[in-house]
């Protein structure tokens, strides 16, 4: 295991989903990278993936006595993806916390592992892919609402003692250097890159696949593959680090 | 009216102020669309949609009644519901022949739908904070970025809630 990143937002729709798909792909170049879907109230990587109709989903691994992971685990476009469900029942039946086991255990068998998150810090489910991550993806767009809602999630990062691996801008048209430098003033860490605005994005998501297998020629997948280059993930003990996650949300505060 | 957005959801709830409030905290921009449960065909007797702006209501209206506004709420009446959460681009809802006549006052969804007072309350004051930042123009944003004390209060307004929440979610070891 090298580390577990959680792509968040405070906003919806601000492009985790794609975002977490773009820097596994350009990753999994390098890496053995593992995708998780810890949106798990409103699942949609499944989609981005072609795994609409995936028998077992995080849903059933997060059940008491539920699946083993690796039967939510699907080898797809070079990496390893394990999709949630989207039915509401489901969600209810799941324990949130057994998140923690899921993530330890994966931690144990890959480099590199996204959690694409919630759109919401407004519960305990929400908030944890932020808690285990030992880096935070802050996803923004050029918004207020977007930029507003950024810093929250920055500031929960920290909070529970996790560090911020750098800033995305997503949807980006025009011109956004004033937004972009002053908006690092308050973020940690590096502004990864600034995604444009892309058609390939969308139909991507109705192809089912990510954006760097459906147009990996296209502006923003570029865009992306740069970004994953400065993310740098940092080596690390395997066990150690699995260690980590079953143990405690975080073990030694700096 | 709409064009399609993206079906975040589709669940029967028998009450509002979760989605609502699940709307509201994710900053949604898009629409809901509420039926009556027992509706067979979605659209057989009408459906409501409500749209958010970056979580807040704005338009109501009604597909049967063909009412917008306050009285498309009225239409949508009490629960249980079919809802549809539906994510679109916030230009999308930029429509063209928009009338002042579908807006609702941000907090009447909670309030008339849910019966949710303190959600309404919570939802008219975002909206006040929202419509001072003035979104969307680059120069807003720089504006916004400008102010460094309102960046201030709203990451240790974070903070402080980060490290209450620690407690009640059992996150205190990670604080
Ligand atoms: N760079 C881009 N250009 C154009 N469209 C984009 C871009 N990135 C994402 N999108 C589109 O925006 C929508 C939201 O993207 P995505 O699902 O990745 O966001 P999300 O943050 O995961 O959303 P949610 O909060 O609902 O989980 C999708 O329709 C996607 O195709
Ligand atoms: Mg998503």
């Amino acid at each position: 295991m090298v580390e577990a990143f959680a792509v968040a937002s405070g906003k919806g729709g601000t492009g985790k989903t794609t975002s977490t798909l773009a820097l596994g792909m350009a990753l999994a170049e390098e890496y053995d990278v593992t995708v998780v879907d810890a949106d798990t109230g409103m699942a949609n990587l499944l989609f981005h993936t072609g795994l609409g109709d995936a028998d077992t989903t995080l849903h059933d691994v997060l059940l008491e006595g539920g699946a083993p992971i690796e039967a939510a685990t699907y080898e797809r476009f070079g990496m390893s993806v394990v999709p949630c469900g989207t039915s509401l029942a489901a969600f209810e039946a799941a324990d949130p916390e057994r998140l923690r086991t899921v993530v330890a255990e994966l931690a144990s068998t890959t480099d590199v592992l996204l959690l694409d998150s919630p759109a919401t810090l407004g519960s305990k489910s929400a908030v944890l892919p932020i808690v285990l991550a030992d880096r935070v993806v802050v996803v923004l767009q050029p918004t207020i609402p977007a930029l507003s809602d950024g810093l929250k999630v920055q500031e929960y990062a920290l909070s529970y003692g996790s560090e911020i691996a750098g800033t995305l801008f997503n949807r980006v048209r025009g011109d956004v250097g004033d937004v972009t430098a002053k908006a690092d003033r308050y973020f940690e860490g590096p502004l990864l890159g600034t995604i444009p605005e892309s058609e390939a994005a969308g139909a991507a998501r109705a192809a089912g696949e990510p954006l760097l297998a459906h147009a990996p020629d296209s502006p923003a997948a570029a865009a992306y593959r740069e970004a994953a280059g400065v993310l740098d993930p940092r080596t690390g003990d395997a066990d150690a680090v699995a260690d980590r996650f079953r143990s405690a949300v975080i073990p030694e505060p700096p | 009216m709409i064009p399609e957005g993206e079906l975040l959801r589709s669940r029967v709830v028998s009450e509002l102020s979760d989605s609502l409030e699940g709307a509201l905290d994710r900053r949604l921009d898009g629409y809901a669309v509420l039926a009556p449960r027992d509706a067979i065909l979605f659209d057989a007797d009408g459906v409501g949609v409500i749209t958010f702006e970056a979580g807040v209501p704005s338009m109501a209206y009604h597909t049967e009644t063909d009412r917008g506004g306050p009285a498309a709420l009225a239409d949508i009446g009490a629960g249980p519901y079919r809802l549809e959460l539906h994510e679109l681009d916030a230009d999308a809802l930029d429509l063209p022949g928009r009338t002042d006549a579908l807006d609702v006052p941000p907090g009447m969804p909670a309030d008339r739908l849910a019966g949710d007072a303190a959600l309404a309350e919570r939802t008219r004051r975002i909206a006040a904070d929202d419509a001072d930042a003035d979104d969307g123009e680059p120069d807003a944003i720089v504006e916004f970025l400008d102010d460094e004390a309102a960046i201030e209060r709203i990451r240790s307004d974070a903070r402080q809630q980060a490290a209450a929440r620690a407690d009640e979610w059992g996150f205190e070891d990670a604080i």
